[in-house]
C-alpha cells in the first residue's frame, strides 16, 4: 500500500499549525464540564425529590396494587386436577409465566427489528 | 485530591488520564492545555473556520470528559482522542451540511509569509476540495496516518482514500502553487 504524501505540501501543513496553548480555551472547556455536572446534579435531585414525593403519595395504593398482582400472577392458566402436577407445572402454567413469555417474545422481535 | 498544578505539570500524560478516570478535574485541566493546540489545529483544518473549530473542539473535550472511564489503556488517550475528535467533526457534517458543494471558494494567486496567512491560504485551498477528500487530505498530511489507519477511522473503502488523497493533492498542488518554492526554501 503506498502512502506517498507530496513533501511540499507536507511542509505548508508543518507551517500552517498554530501555537493555540491559551489558558482561556482551557478555561472555557473546564467551565462546560462544570456547568454540565451542576445541570446532571440538578436533574438528580430533582429525579429524587420527585421520586420520594411519589413514594410518600402512592405507597399505598403502590402497596395494594402489588398485593393484587401477587394475588393474580401465581393462578394457573390450565386448571388441572392432580394436585402434584399442578405444583410441578405451576412455573409454567401461571399467568406470571405467560407475561414472562411474552416479554420475551417482544424483546426478541424488537431486536430483530430494530437492531 | 488536590494535586500542586506544578506537580500536574510535571506528570506524565498516562498519569493525568488515571486520575482523570477517578474524576480529577485538575488532572484532566492539565490533559486539555497539553492537547488543546493538536485538537483545535486538527479541526480548523477539517472546517476551515477557527470560530467553529474551537467549538467542536470544545466538544471533543467535553464527550472526552464523559467517557473517560471508558478508556481502558490510558497510554492510548492520543488516538482515542483523535477518533473521537474525527466523529465530532463527521457528526457535525452530518447534522449541519450534508448538501455542501465544493468549489464555491475562489482561487486566488496571493501567498502569505506569515504563519497566519498561511494557514488562512491552506485553509481556503481545502475548503475547495469536497467534504470527504478534505478530511482524507487532513487525517494523512497534517495528522500523518496511512491509508489503513484512515480506513479503520473513517470507515470509507480503501480504494475511495486513495483515489481521494490523490485528487485532492493534486488539487491542491494547483491550489497552492504559488506556495512551492516556500515550501523548497523550508525543506
Amino acid at each position: 500500500m503506498s502512502n506517498e504524501r507530496d513533501p511540499k505540501l507536507m511542509a505548508l501543513f508543518s507551517q500552517a499549525e498554530a501555537d493555540l496553548d491559551d489558558v482561556e480555551f482551557a478555561h472555557d472547556v473546564m467551565r462546560s464540564i462544570d456547568g454540565e455536572r451542576r445541570k446532571t446534579m440538578f436533574i438528580w435531585s430533582a429525579f429524587i425529590v420527585a421520586a420520594c414525593a411519589c413514594l410518600a403519595l402512592f405507597a399505598a395504593p403502590a402497596l395494594t396494587a402489588v398485593k393484587m398482582a401477587t394475588s393474580f400472577l401465581p393462578n394457573s392458566l390450565v386448571s388441572i386436577e392432580a394436585d402434584w402436577l399442578q405444583q410441578l407445572l405451576a412455573p409454567v402454567n401461571s399467568v406470571a409465566a405467560a407475561i414472562a413469555l411474552g416479554f420475551l417474545v417482544l424483546r426478541k422481535l424488537y431486536r430483530r427489528l430494530f437492531r | 485530591m488536590r494535586y500542586s498544578p506544578d506537580l500536574l505539570a510535571k506528570s506524565p500524560e498516562p498519569v493525568l488520564v488515571g486520575l482523570s478516570r477517578t474524576g480529577n478535574r485538575d488532572a484532566f485541566a492539565e490533559l486539555v492545555r497539553r492537547r488543546q493546540t493538536w485538537i483545535r489545529n486538527l479541526m480548523r483544518r477539517c472546517s476551515g473556520d477557527a470560530v467553529l473549530a474551537d467549538d467542536l473542539s470544545q466538544q471533543v473535550f467535553l464527550q472526552a470528559w464523559r467517557s473517560i472511564r471508558q478508556l481502558s489503556d490510558a497510554a492510548r488517550f492520543a488516538p482515542w482522542l483523535k477518533r473521537m475528535a474525527i466523529n465530532v467533526w463527521l457528526q457535525h457534517k452530518r447534522r449541519n451540511d450534508p448538501l455542501r458543494v465544493a468549489d464555491e471558494h475562489e482561487a486566488s494567486d496571493s501567498t502569505h509569509r506569515d504563519q497566519a496567512g498561511m494557514a488562512m491560504d491552506l485553509d481556503r485551498a481545502l475548503g475547495t476540495l469536497a467534504d470527504d477528500v478534505r478530511l482524507c487530505i487532513v487525517l494523512s498530511y497534517h495528522e500523518r496516518m496511512t491509508h489503513g489507519e484512515i480506513e479503520s477511522l473513517t470507515g470509507m473503502p480503501l480504494g475511495t482514500i486513495k483515489s481521494h488523497i490523490r485528487r485532492g493533492t493534486k488539487k491542491l498542488q494547483k491550489e497552492l502553487s504559488a506556495y512551492a518554492v516556500i515550501a523548497e526554501e523550508a525543506t
